[in-house]
């Protein structure tokens, strides 16, 4: 069976506290794809994680020459202006085709919820367009209900198994997805599936943080159907990306 | 796309999920559902059925029954697992220095139970260090015997840090310490420690993924919080440079971690088939060597 492998959750380049093994730069990503057999990924400079997306996120810029690769960005409350006002982000983003966003409210010091993102939100919701959100379950459930009509992607939820949690946000909530770098415990993709088909679950290794080859091989082997192994490793994102209207 | 690995094993696994010459022993298992966690596979049929397709040869297990309830009936629910699924399950009996007299009788226990094959030490959820006089019994005895101590540890811990097991590791040169999580965080001394002690070893469970407790609703779970590591990419790698590969075992907490996401993180190392080999059964059919009676 053929996979097309599309990575939601890789970053790249030097931060304070690296693992022992990343990548310095795109073409050491490329290498680590390679070496895992993964097709594409959705990447985000490190530095727009672990410094300030100010500087950081316009170094995707680079990527333009890799078509393996689509870059992301990382978000900041508007109130403080330190990036585009929000209809300024978004032609930026037109111009860079960049056609999904990050948000690490713990890294980058805020609450994400609508009285910080009132501005953004709105226009993200109308483009369509999609917010990869490394948040506790707790505060990311207030987002979600001021919010419905957002699309977010949970990243990171593990390595235990947060269901008691996460369920009920899934059954209220059609437009949260769930990244699988955290989902290390076993049985969890299948039960996903079963409970809620593939349609909102997106293949993510996490890389430089893991192995990019422990998500890929859990995936790759899951008891669950090839047309959802498809969805899952790469289906659904390219679905979301190609539904962003900039 | 192919994956550029060049390892047949790595291959092997992608397509068909388990290895006829690769096999898993799995040296860090537990039994039964856990309090604090919905576990799907942790009913029993299903564990079962889970580890044999995932190319699992042997896993053995603590219950949980007996590291967070009642040690001598979670024991004996453990004892009652093996001997359904001899050919697969083997026990660490779990032993719990809050009640010291069954702390105490615990090496005679498990000596009379068929099918266990040495100690699970948990400090850190226990809340007493390794140190403590408590676990002398059973130190004694496996230091005695020769058998394997499964501990948990982590870095920067009051109970069971890397530096805190050196000393039972100088102090008890014949038992075969297994350092649970590899003194997740700490991944400089646990390696040291694991090149200058023959007889201490590096496990894996939990070192497959980041640990940021942040993003858990309710952090660690243990009653002194543990330490985040936000990355353990690379960390196979270093303890194979640093302790080889002959000092490094295969655990997954199942039916915690799936064990091919753990596999794929050994699988996908930058590392050698004769190294994924040592760390996948190799080094964990020398430990348990003589100690399996079917």
């Amino acid at each position: 069976m053929i996979i097309n492998w599309y990575d939601c959750n890789c970053s790249y380049g030097r931060v304070a506290r690296p693992s022992h093994r990343f990548a310095h730069n795109v073409e050491e990503l490329l290498a680590e794809m390679d070496w895992c057999g993964v097709d594409r990924a959705l990447v985000y400079a490190a530095g727009s994680r672990a410094s300030s997306p100010v500087t950081w996120n316009p170094v995707t810029a680079g990527l333009r020459d890799h078509p393996r690769l689509a870059p992301t960005w990382a978000i900041l409350p508007p109130s403080t202006n330190e990036l585009p006002a929000p209809q300024d982000l978004i032609g930026a983003m037109r111009e860079g085709n960049v056609r999904a966003l990050w948000s690490f409210p713990q890294e980058h010091r805020y609450r994400l919820d609508f009285s910080t993102f009132r501005e953004l939100f709105p226009l993200l919701e109308k483009a369509r367009i999609p917010l990869f959100a490394k948040q506790n379950l707790i505060p990311l459930k207030e987002l979600l209900t001021e919010c419905p009509g957002l699309i977010v992607v949970a990243v990171n939820q593990g390595p235990h198994s947060v269901e008691r949690y996460l369920r009920p946000l899934l059954d209220d909530f059609p437009n949260l997805y769930l990244e699988t770098s955290g989902l290390l415990v076993e049985g969890l993709i299948e039960e996903f599936c079963e409970r809620y088909g593939p349609q909102r679950l997106l293949f993510g290794s996490g890389f430089p943080d893991q192995c990019l080859g422990g998500s890929l091989l859990r995936l790759a082997q899951a008891d669950i159907g090839d047309d959802a192994r498809r969805a899952i490793a790469g289906g659904n994102l390219e679905r979301l990306l190609a539904n962003v209207s900039l | 796309m192919r994956p550029g690995n060049p390892s047949p094993l790595a291959h092997e696994f992608l397509e068909t999920g388990r290895s006829e010459s690769c096999p898993i022993i799995d040296l860090h298992g537990h039994w039964g559902p856990y309090y604090g966690a919905y576990l799907p596979v942790a009913c029993n049929d299903r564990m079962i059925g889970v580890l044999r397709r995932r190319g699992v040869q042997r896993i053995v297990c603590s219950a949980h029954d007996a590291l967070f309830a009642d040690p001598d009936r979670g024991n004996a629910e453990m004892h009652a697992a093996i001997q359904k699924w001899p050919d697969l399950l083997s026990g660490f009996w779990a032993v719990n220095p809050n009640y010291p007299d069954l702390a105490a009788r615990a090496s005679a226990d498990m000596a009379a139970a068929k099918g266990f094959v040495g100690f699970k030490l948990l400090p850190d959820y226990h809340a007493r260090p390794i140190t403590c006089d408590a676990y002398r019994p059973v130190l004694e005895y496996a230091n005695a015997m020769q058998l394997p101590v499964l501990i948990h540890t982590w870095g920067g811990s009051a109970f069971n840090s890397p530096q805190q097991v050196e000393v039972v590791a100088a102090k008890y040169p014949e038992a075969r310490l297994l350092m649970g999580h590899s003194g997740f965080g700490d991944w400089e001394t646990s390696a040291r420690m694991g090149r200058d002690y023959p007889n201490l070893f590096l496990e894996l469970t939990a070192c497959y993924a980041a640990h940021d407790f942040e993003m858990l609703p309710s952090g660690s779970g243990t009653p002194v919080g543990l330490c985040s590591c936000l990355h353990v990419n690379g960390i196979i790698e270093y303890f194979v440079e640093r302790a080889g590969s002959e000092k490094i075992v295969f655990g997954t907490d199942m039916p915690w971690y799936s064990p091919h996401f753990a596999a794929g993180s050994v699988l996908f190392a930058h590392i050698t088939d004769d190294d994924r080999h040592n760390i996948l059964h190799r080094n964990a059919a020398k430990i348990l060597e003589k100690l399996i009676v079917q």
